[in-house]
């Protein structure tokens, strides 16, 4: 019913303004909104809504967070099940729509964007964004949507559950079986020369879970005698770690026979063929020791074991976690912070995802009105400059153009270029910080970030025909719609809601005189220019 | 009449002033001509193994290490190798059969291969390697540290800079960034004080602001957004955000029409549909056809080409990239000479890493160290191959494993120094630029002239 009534009071005002009404219609009062509630709000979902403001205000962010922790996932959708062959699936002469809805993972991100902007569970999906850029898979090599799809379900159920169990799920997932090969990868054949594959074996240390140099809890580098990193594991140890990985193939169709390697199936985990997988004995991470003759479940589990209790997890996935959601370049006690949270969640779990997530958020380094370290906070990841706004500024959508928007901004969720994500988590920008989301942010892309905040604002694409059930997109200014006739309280409610009230007097009066500077009688296009030069300001690009 | 600086220069000569100060980093010693590098990395690791292969009584080593195609294996057949054969004499190497353009330019002279070409901290060999006399790399044979050393060619430290922007950093200022970048962000074009400017591929996205019309209240938003980048810095995210937002608004007014084409004649040679490595070595076309207008005299490019992570089904895989490669490299030479500037532009290819010569399972080949790549442009002294070629045995005396992993034989300092001799950095800043480059024997192997 709020929505209803702001609308109403919309319309009535337009049409005072349009009457040509010598006194000046009334805005409301300027938004007030507590600063922390507005930074928890952008740490922990995609993006602040006066709504989801007003909740943190009453609940407290422990409470609130908590309620999140228990909030189940948002459907995703359910796709159809198609070979994985192209050629067969959409011949010459198929419309187009064929390979973007089956190939390509297109579908899925409009339901990505529908649920980011209105889903309940806006916790758990940002934390499935987060963990969908460290566990990568990416619809550029596993190119049915539904694989995709079922393989960004997996991050939301396990958002919250232990690493271990996460680890397990994505090892197992036909997906990232096919994404790194673990997918019929054959124990070794000397008649033909072949090795196991040595891709996942790899990846999963030096990704998923340990990184390539040992760390101390709280994220230092650990050095040798000549001051060099000592690295966490060796060429011996991807090589016994890429025979464990031997003999597992996608799960079986139904009807379909089991044969050594099945064939392309994406619904369940992937199924071991007893006689693919090499028996040997093994020497893996640490110089563990995985005996000969053990089952393939038993080398995979005591595998998944010795990297899920590495003394580097916490650090390495842990961080990588605070730079997703709060700062970039954390203190290393905030880091030792999680990394005890991680070895512990106080009830003897470890890796407990859900509680290290509430760690996260709810350190000091996290919450608190005003942040004035220079060095804190972090650059938006460019789906956050999408939805942000979208959520704010009362857009309905289909999610078309926001998932076409999420491409031209170079980070289309679930099409990572690589494994590498869109952007390692190293990236150091040009003022010798960490800084991941500024390997996106180049001079080209301060255009494009610009035009398609403006086409949001200015001319939001409409129905889609060539997309079954497509609305379209639209964008009714939400809770800023009442302000344009007063400029000095619509830049105050643009500070309060997308920079937690930080806009300084000198950049408001910027915004002011330019605001004033546009139609008197247009006042969508008073509020349109103000929250444009907000969301293109440098101030916005930078979470803090 | 307009002084050039060799004008200067030889004044100064003839007063008698010291080639000390002749040989400042601020002179750029051969000549005052424009000249271009481009650097074209091949993301993921290219398979040098199936790029150049030896066509005379090695072949049969390469074919059995490597295995039939039928059973998994990677041995690319004789007789659909590509010859590259020498000025005089039969060929000793093919090249992959998806490379036809590129071996019409090594029949005419414009392209040379450099053979197993790696990140090095020292010169090493085997048994010093084994002995851990030399250390390696900083993780090796992992794609992000790899490709980074191969763009710091520091592989022995973390470096923020590249020796493609320190090499800018030499340069004196210009109105235009002397690094442009058709690939974002990267290491290789970012200095001390140089930053790259990275601009669209042709037919990307537009290199300004859209949507905004002469009206008082378009004018007055720009105006705003100019003031806002320069306010409340004090957050080190915030000024560097603005710092990148005021540098692409002060390059988009003369570079805008350059991107989108205005003016240029190249177009038609990189096809109808040109590909992505494509329609990124048109845009660099575009900006060098417009030099005169930009006041460029030196620039830097970096393009780029993934998907060469080929783990498995390596052949249906590779062979489209280097199809891609070859038809881009090609056309862009052939912009060059039409431009009238192929002697003063030299591409060269960089990638993370070469791959095990031995199959893995499913088609494909795992990460390893020394790898080919390829040089081009008019300076280059083509039609020959430097370095030396790997003995291709698995376990042999190149492999520092037992699935053909070759040790590099030359180091990605010595490629970098001898391609930035030519562009005109002087001997006194090498170091400067390549700060390892003093631990090889060689600064400079003569591919080019």
């Amino acid at each position: 019913m709020a929505v209803v009534t702001s609308r109403l009071v919309r319309v009535a005002t337009a049409a005072i303004a349009l009457a040509g009404c010598s006194s000046q219609p009334k805005s409301p009062p300027a938004l007030t909104l507590a600063p922390d509630a507005v930074r928890l709000a952008a740490q922990a979902t995609f993006g602040p809504t006066v709504a989801v403001v007003r909740d943190i205000e009453q609940r407290g962010a422990a409470a609130w967070i908590d309620a999140q922790l228990a909030q189940a996932p948002s459907d995703l959708g359910t796709y159809t099940v198609v070979a994985d062959n192209v050629a067969a699936v959409c011949p010459t002469g198929s419309p187009s729509t064929c390979y973007r809805d089956n190939f390509t993972p297109f579908l899925t991100e409009t339901a990505f964007f529908r649920n980011a902007l209105s889903g309940p569970d806006q916790l758990r999906q940002r934390v499935a964004f987060a963990l969908s850029q460290v566990v990568v898979v990416s619809g550029a090599e596993v190119r049915p949507n539904y694989a995709v799809a079922e393989y960004e379900k997996l991050l939301l159920r396990d958002a919250f559950g232990t690493y271990r169990q996460l680890l397990e799920d994505v090892t197992l997932s036909p997906a990232m079986g096919r994404y790194l090969n673990m997918v019929n990868n054959d124990k070794p054949n000397a008649a033909k020369g072949t090795e196991p594959n040595e891709n996942y074996a790899r990846e999963i240390m030096q990704l998923f879970s340990i990184g390539l140099v040992q760390l101390g809890p709280d994220g230092s580098v650990v050095t040798d005698g000549s001051g060099a990193p000592v690295p966490t594991y060796d060429q011996n140890a991807v090589i016994g770690l890429a025979h464990v990985f031997t003999g597992w193939t996608y799960p079986l169709q139904p009807g379909a026979t089991q044969k050594t390697h099945n064939a392309a199936y994406y619904l369940g985990p992937m199924v071991v063929v007893a006689s693919n997988h090499d028996t040997t004995a093994k020497v893996i991470l640490g110089g563990t020791q995985v005996p000969a003759g053990q089952t393939p479940d038993a080398d995979l589990a005591l595998a998944l074991d010795t990297i899920a209790n590495h003394p580097n997890v916490a650090p390495f996935i842990g961080k990588q976690l605070i730079q997703a959601l709060v700062t970039a370049n954390p203190t290393p006690a905030y880091v030792a912070r999680i990394s005890a949270v991680w070895a512990d969640d106080g009830h003897g779990v470890r890796g407990n995802l859900g509680a290290v997530v509430r760690a996260i958020l709810l350190d000091s380094e996290a919450r608190g009105d005003v942040k004035t370290v220079s060095t804190y906070g972090r650059v938006k990841d460019p789906v956050l400059l999408l939805t942000g706004p979208a959520r704010a500024l009362g857009v309905t959508t289909d999610g078309v153009y926001l998932a076409e928007a999420s491409s031209a901004l170079e980070q289309p969720p679930y099409l990572s270029p690589t494994v590498f994500n869109f952007y390692p988590p190293d990236y150091t920008s040009d003022v010798n910080l960490v800084s991941p989301a500024s390997a996106l942010l180049d001079s080209g892309s301060v255009f494009t970030r610009a035009n398609a905040t403006h086409q949001l604002l200015y001319a939001p694409p409409g129905r889609d025909t060539s997309v079954t059930g497509s609305t379209g997109t639209q964008i009714d200014l939400g809770d800023l719609a009442g302000y344009g006739a007063d400029p000095g309280a619509l830049v105050d409610s643009a500070s309060a809601l997308f920079l937690h009230g930080t806009l300084s007097s000198a950049e408001r009066s910027k915004i002011v005189d330019a605001v004033n500077a546009q139609d008197a009688s247009d006042l969508g296009a008073r509020v349109r220019a103000a929250v444009y030069l907000v969301l293109t300001s440098p101030q916005y690009q930078v979470e803090r | 009449m307009r002084i050039s600086r060799r004008d200067v220069l030889s004044g100064l000569s003839l007063l008698g002033l010291s080639a000390g100060l002749l040989g400042s980093r601020r002179a750029r010693a051969q000549t005052d001509e424009y000249r271009a590098l481009v650097c074209v990395f091949l993301f993921g690791g290219n398979d040098g193994n199936n790029l150049v292969v030896p066509v005379d009584a090695r072949y049969t080593d390469y074919a059995t290490a490597r295995g039939q195609q039928s059973d998994g294996g990677l041995a690319l057949p004789m007789d659909q190798l590509l010859p590259l054969a020498p000025a005089t004499g039969a060929a000793s190497y093919g090249l992959n059969p998806n490379m036809p353009e590129l071996q019409q330019l090594w029949n005419s002279g414009a392209l040379g291969v450099l053979f197993n070409v790696g990140t090095l901290v020292a010169p090493t060999n085997k048994a010093d390697d084994a002995a851990g006399r030399v250390p390696r790399p900083e993780s090796l044979m992992s794609h992000q540290d790899q490709q980074n050393q191969w763009q710091t060619s520091l592989p022995d430290r973390q470096s923020r800079t590249g020796w493609g922007g320190r090499i800018a950093d030499q340069l004196p200022a210009a109105s235009l960034p002397s690094l442009v970048s058709v690939a974002g962000n990267v290491l290789f074009a970012s200095g001390a004080t140089s930053h790259p400017l990275a601009v669209p591929m042709a037919g990307g996205s537009t290199f300004g602001l859209t949507g905004f019309d002469g009206s008082v209240g378009s004018q007055a938003i720009r105006a705003a957004m100019t003031a806002l980048r320069g306010l409340d810095l004090d957050n080190a995210l915030v000024q560097s955000v603005a710092g990148e937002t005021a540098a692409a608004f002060a390059a988009s007014g003369a570079l805008s029409p350059v991107l989108a084409g205005t003016g240029s004649t190249t177009d038609a040679l990189f096809g109808s549909q040109p590909s992505v490595l494509g329609r990124q070595l048109l845009q660099v076309a575009r900006i060098i056809e417009a030099r005169s207008v930009l006041g460029a005299t030196q620039q830097i490019f970096f393009v780029s080409l993934g998907g060469f992570d080929t783990h498995n089904d390596q052949i249906n895989r590779q062979s489209p990239l280097l199809a891609e490669v070859s038809a881009s490299l090609a056309a862009f030479y052939s912009a060059t000479v039409q431009l009238g500037v192929a002697s003063q532009v030299t591409t060269f290819t960089l990638s993370d890493f070469g791959r095990t010569l031995a199959p893995a399972s499913g088609g494909g080949s795992d990460h390893a160290w020394g790898n080919h790549q390829l040089v081009l442009g008019g300076a280059v002294k083509g039609r020959q191959t430097y370095g030396t070629f790997p003995t291709l045995a698995l376990g042999g005396p190149d492999d520092f494993t037992a699935q053909g992993r070759w040790i590099p034989t030359t180091s990605t300092d010595q490629y970098a120094a001898t391609l930035a001799r030519w562009f005109g950095v002087s001997p006194g800043d090498l170091a400067t630029v390549l700060p390892n480059v003093g631990r090889f024997p060689s600064e400079d192997l003569g591919f080019l002239g």
